[in-house]
């Protein structure tokens, strides 16, 4: 069956398609490139681009979107309720606890567990065992100091979930840090909290 | 107080103080420390009327506060009225509380991202593709959670019999090697049949943990959640090293 690739007419555009549709994760364009050796890497790139072309067509249900480092087909946003109802389940959701941890080790990685539980004032061995088993966040090493506590950061996982590239797409903190002093006044109802409380 | 908080509601006490600021619409870099100390023991003390557990770390913070109302309290400079610069109490407090509001606000952008990107749906591993592109390694804890299934399955041994017999992990560890020789991969629950008592079980599990460790044998899952393969580690080799770490 080896010759199948060789065959002339096999068009390479079908190629990155069969690629792209067995691949269970991000495709690094090297992968791709190896694949198809005898074309140049601006052969490839215009291929890609072609790619994503035509599924921009109203009739097509994928996107190829680039994400962790690599190319990804996934469904069209508009189409995610028919792939629920198929799937029959509900994508979960990280509570908020995981997504406050998720989002210090973020940008503070790598971070010790008590340097993170400095940062929320609260112990998170629970959130961090969730996070190390759906394999967002990753062991880095050991902090060369006393007692020697694991660092943590996040991993290749971690950019898929949240659609990002690479850590460079990170939206900055630095946005968020130079608010005004007073652009926190007139929020005073925040979304998560509820007024009325419980009875009794 | 016109409201009634609930402690779960918040992801701990900086989550609570945040809040308290923002609903009397309080200047973070100005917080009345009497007032917000107030209405924080006050959150606290309706917790615990309902009967609910504070945790330790809510105490902590009201320790905190307590503490800096308190430095408050101690007129600033000498006694004749010259007025010496001194550090704010509240300094640190709310440079702790700028720094939880980063993160809180950058995990409400996380929050976001996370709704989108659940829009998209990719491939997931595929069972009923061959696993040439290389087995999924497998986790301790997904191997914990494989062992403790078999444990429930096995009752405990009646208190009154007394085995005498002494297994050690080595012996489990020749054992397993025997077993993987005649016949590698072999599915996780088969390396415990056989073994009747849970110390046995147990000693069986440690033996096979040391053989990953010493790199003897490898442990795999083809999908996530599915079944866990123990390989000889030399078996191994050729089934999929092409996988990127």
């Amino acid at each position: 069956m080896e010759a199948m690739d060789t065959l002339p007419d096999v068009k390479p555009l079908a190629i990155l398609e069969a690629l792209l549709f067995v691949a269970e994760e991000p495709v690094p364009l090297e992968r791709i490139e190896a694949v198809l050796e005898e074309r140049s890497k601006a052969e490839i790139a215009g291929l890609i681009t072609e790619f994503q072309e035509r599924c921009r067509q109203e009739d097509r249900g994928l996107l190829l979107i680039e994400v962790a480092g690599g190319y990804r087909l996934v469904t069209k946003p508009e189409l995610a309720l028919s792939v629920q109802k198929f799937r029959g389940a509900k994508p979960s959701k990280l509570s908020k606890a995981a997504l406050e941890t998720l989002a210090i080790i973020a940008y503070r990685q790598p971070i010790t567990k008590p340097e993170i539980e400095a940062i929320r004032g609260v112990t998170i061995d629970g959130v961090l065992k969730t996070l190390v088993e759906r394999e967002l966040i990753r062991i880095l090493g050991r902090k060369p100091e006393v007692g020697r506590p694991i660092l943590y950061g996040t991993s290749r996982d971690f950019l898929e979930y949240f659609g990002f590239n690479d850590l460079s797409e990170l939206p900055t903190l630095k946005e968020i840090e130079t608010l005004a002093p007073n652009a926190m006044k007139g929020e005073a109802s925040d979304e998560s909290v509820n007024e009325a409380g419980t009875p009794g | 107080m016109a409201y009634r908080v609930r402690l779960e509601m918040f992801e701990g006490p900086l989550d609570l103080l945040l809040y308290l600021i923002q609903v009397n619409e309080i200047d973070i870099y100005d917080i009345p420390i009497a007032k917000i100390t107030e209405e924080y023991l006050g959150c606290l003390a309706t917790m615990q009327e309902l009967d609910l557990e504070v945790a330790g770390e809510f105490l902590v913070l009201a320790a905190t506060l307590i503490q800096i109302k308190s430095r408050m309290l101690i007129p600033a400079g000498e006694p004749d009225g010259e007025e010496v610069p001194e550090e704010d109490p509240r300094r640190e407090l709310v440079e702790r509380l700028l720094e939880y509001r980063r993160f809180k606000e950058a995990a409400l952008g996380f929050d976001e991202l996370e709704s989108r990107q659940q829009l998209h749906y990719a491939r997931r591993g595929d069972p009923s593709l061959p696993v040439a592109e290389g087995p999924l390694q497998v986790t301790l804890s997904e191997l914990l959670c494989a062992f403790a299934a078999i444990m429930r399955r096995t009752p405990q041994a009646a208190a009154l019999e007394i085995t005498p017999e002494t297994i050690t992990v080595s012996e489990r560890m020749v054992m397993l090697i025997d077993r993987l020789t005649r016949g590698s991969p072999l599915p996780f629950t088969a390396l415990f049949e056989g073994a009747g008592t849970r110390s046995l079980l147990i000693s069986t599990f440690l033996a096979l943990l040391e053989l990953l460790r010493r790199g003897l044998v490898r442990a795999r899952q083809s999908e996530p959640d599915g079944e866990i393969t123990v390989y000889l580690a030399m078996e191994a080799s050729h089934g999929g090293d092409g996988h990127p770490t």
